[in-house]
Formats: C-alpha cells, sequence, structure tokens
C-alpha cells in the first residue's frame, strides 16, 4: 500500500494493523498519543484516501467477479449478451459438464504439466542465475542482469517472433545446430510430443528474470555479517551457500514459488500466440480453453464456470504451498 | 494477472449488458434523408481507412450529411461489435463479415435490408447469401473474395508441366512434379491444423459436392463426399507434399516468393500482396480456378454492409449504401482498394471486364459457396477443424475424423 501525505494518513496506517507489526521502530508511542482524540477524523480519512481506490475495484473487480459467478450457474449465451435476463438458472450443471468434457480435461493435464514441470524449472534457473549475478561476474554484472530481465519486460508478440525462428524446423536456429552435427531438427511445435515441453521451454526463458531478481533482492538483503562469520568459522562456498543462503532465501523461494506457479496455472500468451492450442489440443491450457469458449463460441455460463474452477484450483494450491514451505522454515 | 484480467472483462460485459437492457427495438423515430445529420459508420482494417476518403466525396454531394468514419482493426473487431451490440452503442452503418452475420442477426441488433433499394439479382448468389440468416436479408454486399490456386509458372516448367492443374489428380500430380523435378520443399501450401483450417479445405469439400450443414439446416459432414475431400486432402500430409506444422501467422507470400511452396489457395488480395512484396516473381506465376473433383467450387467470402436496428439514420444510410453498392461506387471501391466488387455489373466495364486473371476470379465467384449463417457457425467449423487435424497429424481416418465431427455437428444444429 501506497503512503499517501499527512499524518492523518500515517497513523491511520498504524492502525491498519499486519502491516506494521513488524516495524515497531515506527514509533507507536507518538502515534497513539495522536490517534485518540481524533478516531472518527482519522477514519473518515482513511476512506477518503482509499475511495478511488475502492470505486476502481467494485467496479472493475468485484462486480465482475461476482457477476462471473452468478453467470457460471447459468447457460448465458450469445443471445444473452444484449438479453442478459432471459439466462436461464441450471444449478451446477455447467460444473458437472465440465468432469465429462474430454477437451477441458486435456486442459487441465496440459496445464498441470506446465506447471509440473515450469515451476522447478524457473525456480531453480532464477536462483541459479541470482546467485551467479550476485558473487561471479564483477565487471558485466548490469549487463547480464539487464540481459537476463529483458525477456520479461518485452511484448509477448515479439518473443513469439524470436522464438517461432528459434524453432522454425527448416530454417530455424535449433535446426541450423542440428545440421552442423548432421541431425535433421524435429518440428518442435507441430509435433503433439514436444509442442508443450516447447511452451514451457519459452516460459522458462520469459520468467526466469523475474525470479532472478526477487531472488537478488533476497540475497542482498543477507545481512554480510553473517556471511564473514561463517567464513571466519572455515565454511567453504557450498556450505555458506547450504547452511545461510538456502534459509535465509527460503522466505523468498516461497514467494517467488507461489507467483510462478500461479503465473503458470494462469497460462495463456505462450499456447495463444504461437500454436494457438495445436496440435490437436496438445498446447491447450485451461486459460486459452476459457477464452475460446467464451469469446469464440460465446458459452459465457460455462467459460464462468471453467473460470471458478480454475480459480479454486489455484487456491487450494496456493494455500497447500504455503503451509508446507512454511512449515519447512520452522 | 491474465486471469483475472479475462473473469473480469467477462464479467464487465455482463455488467454492461444488466446495466443496459432498455436497449432493443426503439427504432420508431428515424430522421429524413435530406435532413442535417451525422452517420457513424465503423469499417475494418484497410478498408476503414479507404472509406473514410469516399466519404468524403459523398459529404461534398450530399451536404446535408456528415459521415464519420471509423477504422476498427480486424482483430478487435468482433468484440468491438460485440460490446456494442451488447451496450445498445452499435454504429448506424457497419461493416460485417459473413460469418459474423448469424450471431448478430441473433443478437437482434439488425435491421433486414430495404429489398425494394437492393436487389438480389444485382450481386452474386454467395455475397448475398451472406448477409441472409433464415431467408431474410441483413446486409447488403459490399465486397467479395473468394480462393483460387495461386501456382508458380516458371518452376512448373521446370518440373515440365505447363498447363495449369485443372483436377484434383493434376493438382496432385504438379505438386509431386515440384518437389521431385524442380526441387521445391513442399509440393502445395495448405493448413494441416488450427483455427479456421477448414478454410483451406473448403475447395475440396466443394469441389466434391459435400458441405457442413445441408439446405435444411442438417449436419452433413459424414456423406461420401465429404470424406473423399478429406482423404484427397489427407493425402498431401501422409505424401509429405504439405507441411505438417504450420504457426499461426505464417505467411505464404514469402514462402511463395523463395520458391519453397510453389502453390497454395489464396484471395484477391494475394494479387496485390506478391505485386508488392514479391517484385522479382513478376511473370512468374498465374492463377487457376480450384480444381475440379465433381466440379471447381470455393469458398466464398467477403463483407456486407449492415444498418444497426437502433440506428435513428436509416433513410440517410440506406443512400449511402446504396451509393457504395452500386455498379459506379463499386467500380471506384475496386479502383481504391482492390476489393472485388460484390455488384455483377460492376464488373462488365474497365479493368475488371479485360484483365484475365480477374475473370479467373468472376469465373470461380460465379459458383462460390457461401458457409450457412449460423449463430455458432464458428463452433461448428471447429469441429471440422479438429476432424482435419486428426487427418492430417495421421491420428484418425477420415471416416472415423468426420463420423465423431458428424455426431458433435448435430448436437449443435439441433
Amino acid at each position: 500500500m501506497s503512503t499517501t501525505t499527512g499524518k492523518a494518513a500515517e497513523s491511520a496506517k498504524v492502525q491498519a494493523g499486519p502491516g506494521t507489526a513488524k516495524s515497531p521502530a515506527a514509533g507507536p508511542k507518538g502515534s497513539r498519543r495522536r490517534r485518540k482524540p481524533s478516531l472518527g477524523m482519522q477514519n473518515m480519512a482513511g476512506w477518503l484516501f482509499s475511495t478511488p481506490f475502492l470505486v476502481l475495484f467494485l467496479v472493475f473487480m468485484a462486480v465482475p467477479i461476482i457477476a462471473t459467478l452468478v453467470m457460471s450457474f447459468t447457460d448465458f449465451g450469445l443471445r444473452n449478451v444484449t438479453h442478459p435476463l432471459d439466462a436461464n438458472f441450471i444449478g451446477f450443471e455447467n460444473y458437472t459438464k465440465l468432469f465429462s468434457d474430454e477437451k477441458f480435461l486435456k486442459s487441465l493435464f496440459n496445464t498441470a504439466y506446465f506447471v509440473v514441470v515450469g515451476v522447478p524449472l524457473t525456480i531453480f534457473l532464477g536462483l541459479a542465475v541470482a546467485v551467479l549475478l550476485n558473487n561471479g561476474i564483477d565487471r558485466a554484472r548490469t549487463f547480464f542482469r539487464v540481459g537476463f530481465y529483458a525477456p520479461v519486460v518485452t511484448t509477448i508478440v515479439a518473443v513469439a517472433v524470436v522464438w517461432r525462428f528459434v524453432l522454425d524446423p527448416s530454417d530455424g536456429l535449433v535446426a541450423g545446430l542440428f545440421s552442423e552435427v548432421g541431425l535433421t531438427a524435429p518440428d518442435f511445435l507441430g509435433s503433439e510430443t514436444l509442442a508443450m515441453p516447447s511452451m514451457i521451454a519459452m516460459a522458462v526463458w520469459r520468467n526466469v528474470g523475474t525470479v532472478m531478481v526477487l531472488f537478488i533482492a533476497g540475497l542482498q538483503a543477507i545481512p554480510t555479517e553473517v556471511r564473514e562469520a561463517a567464513r571466519l568459522d572455515g565454511a567453504g562456498v557450498w556450505q555458506e551457500f547450504k547452511g545461510i543462503t538456502v534459509p535465509l532465501l527460503r522466505p523468498t523461494m516461497l514467494y517467488a514459488t507461489v507467483i510462478t506457479t500461479i503465473g503458470y496455472l494462469n497460462v495463456f500468451e505462450e499456447p495463444f500466440v504461437m500454436t494457438q492450442g495445436g496440435p490437436s489440443d496438445s498446447t491447450l491450457t485451461v486459460s486459452l480453453n476459457m477464452y475460446r469458449e467464451g469469446f469464440n463460441f460465446f458459452h459465457m455460463g460455462y467459460a464462468s464456470a471453467m473460470a471458478y474452477v480454475l480459480f479454486v484450483v489455484i487456491m487450494g494450491i496456493t494455500v497447500l504451498q504455503l503451509r508446507l514451505l512454511k512449515d519447512n522454515t520452522k | 494477472m491474465p486471469r483475472t484480467a479475462r473473469t473480469a472483462s467477462v464479467g464487465i460485459a455482463v455488467a454492461l449488458a444488466l446495466g443496459l437492457t432498455a436497449c432493443g427495438s426503439s427504432g420508431g423515430d428515424d430522421v429524413a434523408a435530406d435532413k442535417k445529420q451525422t452517420l457513424t459508420v465503423w469499417a475494418m482494417g484497410a478498408e476503414g481507412e479507404k472509406l473514410a476518403d469516399v466519404a468524403k466525396v459523398y459529404e461534398k454531394a450530399n451536404p446535408n450529411i456528415t459521415v464519420k468514419v471509423t477504422p476498427v482493426g480486424w482483430d478487435v473487431a468482433h468484440q468491438k461489435l460485440v460490446s456494442a451490440a451488447a451496450a445498445g452503442t452499435m454504429p448506424d452503418v457497419a461493416q460485417m463479415g459473413g460469418s459474423y452475420m448469424g450471431e448478430f442477426s441473433e443478437l437482434g441488433v439488425l435491421e433486414p435490408v430495404d429489398t425494394k433499394t437492393f436487389q438480389e439479382k444485382d450481386f452474386f448468389p454467395s455475397g448475398w447469401q451472406q448477409g441472409e440468416v433464415d431467408g431474410q436479408a441483413y446486409g447488403v454486399p459490399w465486397y467479395v473474395d473468394t480462393r483460387v490456386l495461386y501456382y508458380r509458372t516458371d518452376l512448373a516448367k521446370q518440373a515440365g508441366i505447363t498447363k495449369a492443374p485443372t483436377d484434383w489428380k493434376e493438382m496432385q500430380d504438379l505438386a509431386t512434379a515440384y518437389q521431385k523435378k524442380a526441387g521445391t520443399k513442399w509440393g502445395l501450401s495448405i493448413q494441416p491444423s488450427g483455427l479456421d483450417t477448414v478454410q483451406n479445405f473448403y475447395s475440396f469439400l466443394y469441389s466434391a459436392g459435400g458441405e457442413i450443414v445441408n439446405d435444411k439446416g442438417e449436419a452433413v459432414i459424414d456423406s461420401p463426399e465429404a470424406v473423399k475431400a478429406l482423404k484427397e486432402y489427407g493425402s498431401y500430409f501422409s505424401k509429405g507434399l504439405s507441411n505438417k506444422s504450420v504457426p499461426p501467422g505464417y505467411d505464404v507470400v514469402k514462402d511463395f516468393g523463395n520458391g519453397r511452396v510453389p502453390m497454395f489457395f489464396g484471395g484477391p488480395w494475394h494479387v496485390t500482396l506478391l505485386n508488392e512484396g514479391q517484385p522479382q516473381l513478376k511473370g512468374k506465376w498465374a492463377v487457376a480456378n480450384v480444381p475440379t473433383d465433381k466440379s471447381s467450387v470455393s469458398m466464398a467470402g467477403g463483407s456486407s454492409l449492415v444498418i444497426s436496428k437502433d440506428s435513428e439514420h436509416k433513410a440517410a444510410a440506406t443512400q449511402f449504401i446504396k451509393y457504395l453498392t452500386d455498379a459506379k461506387g463499386q467500380a471506384d471501391w475496386y479502383k481504391r482498394t482492390k476489393d472485388l466488387p460484390a455488384n455483377t455489373t460492376a464488373w462488365t466495364s474497365g479493368d475488371l471486364a479485360n484483365d484475365t486473371d480477374l475473370q479467373i476470379f468472376k469465373k470461380q465467384m460465379d459458383t462460390a459457396k457461401a458457409s450457412p449463417s449460423l449463430p455458432n457457425w464458428t463452433e461448428v467449423t471447429d469441429k471440422v477443424d479438429q476432424a482435419i487435424a486428426k487427418v492430417t497429424q495421421g491420428k484418425a481416418s477420415a471416416e472415423d475424423a468426420l463420423k465423431t465431427a458428424q455426431s458433435q455437428i448435430e448436437g449443435l444444429v439441433k
């Protein structure tokens, strides 16, 4: 949350609770004195400052989220775009239909595949790059950091053009390397078995930068005294990494894993621009399937149900990750 | 996060729709054509930009009318039109692709065509059909397109063939000869899978006498004709004459230019693309009518002009559309855009009558077949796309793939 101007806002922030719990240094004494007499005023100010956000949130998030939920229990279709009230309530029919829909199950499987392979790869490579850039290369550090981060800020369309060139079976970069050693490159995007791994490779390449930045920040937050102390005690590089870096990076690791997982469960752009879900639905993800049901076929009710199933899956996995990974830190 | 954004946009559409149910048939108070008024027009892509010039000419002749043209990109056109329909903010006049027609008439936002002003006999039959839903015309044909066979004559000569292929056998022989004798990478470029693969399949399907849905609205995609067409289509892949993986957004013009792909089915716009993008090819390629099985039938595409049901300027809109779709307006439009006139009288003079390449298009247009205007046509063709993909990837026989598609489509067309 961004801090606003004025003392009222500052103390309102103290009131806010969880965020301030970690920083007792903020001086509860001073603010407590001011808080008492003008509690109502502060509340007012707080609400006032939050109004722009709240209005936007309500209009663009809360209303659609609820509308989608309502819609997921209806047969909302094309006709209902102009006559929304004609949509019929059909209870859980959309949801039950989902689990006998081969295409949906396939998209669910594809998404799971993407996450299970993609997340560990991204986290591992992100960490590796961060550690290397934090310790190893001194001279060109900025250059490499920018280099690894560039894919993150590049538009997916540009990325798609580059990757298509790289993977092109007849005159792409990879095909060139294959023919150097006298082999024929496989048709990465045209093969049902290779299309998904190709998507994953592309997504990992794109997202390693984000994870790397998180880990670099985490690495730099580790106090140098701790490292020095370890070194004085005769710890080697590996011991230092295992005994200090990894445990102290746990919170960062948790965060990076959770957001990468959420991002990958939502994967949409890569298959959308590269394969349109093909060949034979082998790269059809839940998000892409949802988009097509909703905007190509106008099965809005069905697509909404899909959105909620995905939401529940994401929430479940996130809660699970938080539990598992947090317990480990104790 | 993308998911949230998409969920939100679906929701917004509903929220908007819920808030604006007031829209619908208000119609009534139409402004007379000779009153001072502003006409709002949406047109897509290149047409949108060129139409603004025509609008200026029109305004000079009709000073009481201001035409406000908004060019809309093809990529966002569908979504924008749906949103506008939901919100009741459709423009007075809009350009619409044939495939949109069923959908938008289902939405109830289109004004039926005034058949006294616009007559079916003036247009190509398939052009007119595209604007029709259940026998009722909603769109006036503006321009048409169809696919014909583009082939490299220089490479054909190298392969020892000097005439254009006229039937399926000659086409496959030519494809083989290109590959074997002229050393091209592929023989024919057709799409193996992905969205709208069916567009490439149409010229096989229709030429064999098959259809997806017949005149009575019944699914007939498992007919012997359709099976035969898909077998032929699939044979190009099993024999290695066509590429099994074509990425979305593939540019066939480039590969036609460098000789990797010596044959493809293309629309009239490819003439301009080839002349401008591959000038070195001049005189080294030609167009031919779709090779026959039973006959030579290609798909018909193009755009119609529609008037919004809620428009208060229907009289003026009708006049403007009349101006754009009569013989003179159509010939002028061809000069500006190279879009093929939907009005057949426009073809009887000038460039259109004299150019032999254009006559090939004309001949193809005479028999070309338009897709039925069903609201869920995209979903129907998606099933055919899947069947084609199964065959081209060697996953199923044409019979089995089409049997599956048939049962799926039966469930969609009721």
